[in-house]
């Protein structure tokens, strides 16, 4: 018997749920995640750095980037001379103190410092235990420079409750930063499943319906 | 005409000195200071004990005792024992020997001071679970969002503790300036707590002089130190730097 709504697609968080990050490391994927999912196209991956690069075309903003190597391309194009804003991703790779004062001083030295972040999570999920993230990084650059700050992401904190208040369901899985007191916040999510494989099983059996 | 004001609570980095240099006429400014009003030092320097740092202002040709000195870790170390807390110190090396005795086995604490050596991932996730797990609490010796330092302005520990006050759902605990207790300990050291003829002269328009004015001080900003274009819109009472700001209160004028 099959009930509920067809399910045509999948939106998928990556860290906590297809794989565990490791310090200075590429992580470890958690147990039948990549069962779970044949194959993960390119484009089927959705990030924040492509909007970021396009919101500051559309502003005419040259970034100060703070942000990974690997995304650096999709910023190909974009003047970064006499920057007049910082642009942050995440910092699992590890922060440098020196970068951090590097942000600062170009956000105090702007008239009107404003700083987009990629996502506002408060920490990210590592096999040693939870990290400080952006979140923590945009708080004490606004603290300290005073600055604007434009969010462009998911809030790791409502992956599940931000998907429903855009009309999607929304399932929590058990791995991850996931803690037994989730329970109690106010947001329900549709599903609740130990990890991905037994969640993506689950609507499967149902056919593809939730 | 009676003085306004009879006590001064004297800042040191950026106000009497930067680093290893006097700021030029200091040395007499503050002899001919002490001929008005009692003085007292205080500092938020988290990055060495007290010991050096008189050592360094007498280095820098201050006439100054080592007692007449007050800093934010001798008040942190107070409220450490008063509260029976077991802290991870986020300190300098050099501050350390302030600290001497203090338990530090599982701790229930974190303690951030000015200690750029330690502003590190490890450092920071550490301070960050043991608040998150261990409902450890966060005391900062002083929230300045920045400092001066010869090759330029270097984020504070007021940065990190922002941080961790958003991501750890924590409010920090300041024990030095602008904390009113933290002014008030000084002056009691004076023997006179009267706030409305005490006088804060520093570099630093929020921690120092909004602060002391909030305490029910007078302040006095001088353009010295980590003083940015702009700051002297905030407060009344500004001077070049300490020697015009000890002539602002010996003429009256604050």
């Amino acid at each position: 018997m099959t009930t509920g709504r067809a399910v045509n697609g999948f939106l998928l968080d990556i860290t906590g749920v297809l794989y565990n990050s490791i310090y200075k490391s590429d992580g470890s994927a958690i147990p039948k995640s990549a069962e779970a999912v044949d194959f993960v196209r390119e484009e089927d991956v959705i990030t924040p750095a492509p909007v970021v690069a396009q919101y500051c075309r559309e502003h005419e903003l040259r970034p100060h980037l703070f942000v990974r190597d690997d995304v650096l391309e999709y910023f190909d194009g974009i003047d970064t001379t006499s920057p007049n804003c910082v642009v942050m991703g995440e910092v699992e790779e590890g922060f440098s103190f020196d970068r951090i004062n590097r942000a600062f001083r170009v956000l105090l030295n702007m008239p009107k410092p404003l700083l987009i972040t990629m996502g506002n999570g408060k920490f990210f999920q590592r096999v040693d235990g939870p990290c400080i993230d952006v979140g923590a990084f945009a708080a004490a650059l606004k603290f300290s420079t005073n600055c604007e700050i434009v969010m462009i992401g998911d809030d790791l904190l409502s992956d599940v409750g931000g998907a429903q208040a855009c009309g999607m369901r929304g399932i929590q899985v058990k791995t991850g930063k996931w803690r037994p007191d989730f329970e109690k916040l106010p947001v329900k999510p549709d599903l609740t499943a130990d990890c991905l494989y037994d969640a993506v099983k689950m609507i499967a059996d149902n056919g593809f319906r939730l | 005409m009676s003085r306004k004001i009879k006590t001064a609570l004297i800042d040191l980095s950026g106000t009497l000195h930067i680093e290893d240099l006097a700021i030029p006429g200091a040395q007499a400014a503050l002899e001919k200071l002490r001929k008005h009003v009692a003085v007292k030092f205080v500092t938020n320097t988290t990055k060495e004990s007290k010991n050096l740092l008189h050592q360094r202002l007498r280095d820098c040709g201050f006439a100054i005792e080592k007692d007449e000195i007050f800093t934010s870790l001798s008040a942190a170390r107070d409220l450490i024992t008063k509260q029976q807390y077991r802290p991870f110190f986020i300190l300098d090396d050099k501050a350390m020997e302030d600290f001497e005795g203090i338990p530090t086995e599982d701790p229930n604490a974190v303690v951030l001071g000015l200690a750029p050596e330690k502003f590190t991932e490890e450092y920071m996730n550490r301070a960050f679970r043991l608040i998150k797990e261990k409902n450890a609490a966060l005391i900062a010796i002083h929230k300045a969002k920045y400092y001066q330092k010869k090759d330029g302005l270097h984020v504070g520990p007021g940065f990190y503790a922002a941080g961790l006050e958003a991501v750890a759902n924590v409010e920090a605990k300041v024990v030095g300036k602008p904390n009113k207790l933290f002014f008030q300990m000084a002056l009691e050291s004076l023997g006179n707590v009267d706030f409305s003829s005490a006088v804060m002269i520093g570099d630093d328009v929020d921690d120092d002089v909004i602060g002391a004015i909030s305490a029910g001080m007078h302040g006095i900003l001088v353009k010295t130190g980590k003083f940015r274009s702009g700051d002297e819109r905030k407060v009344q009472n500004v001077a070049e730097s300490f020697v015009e700001a000890v002539d602002m209160i010996i003429e009256n004028k604050v």
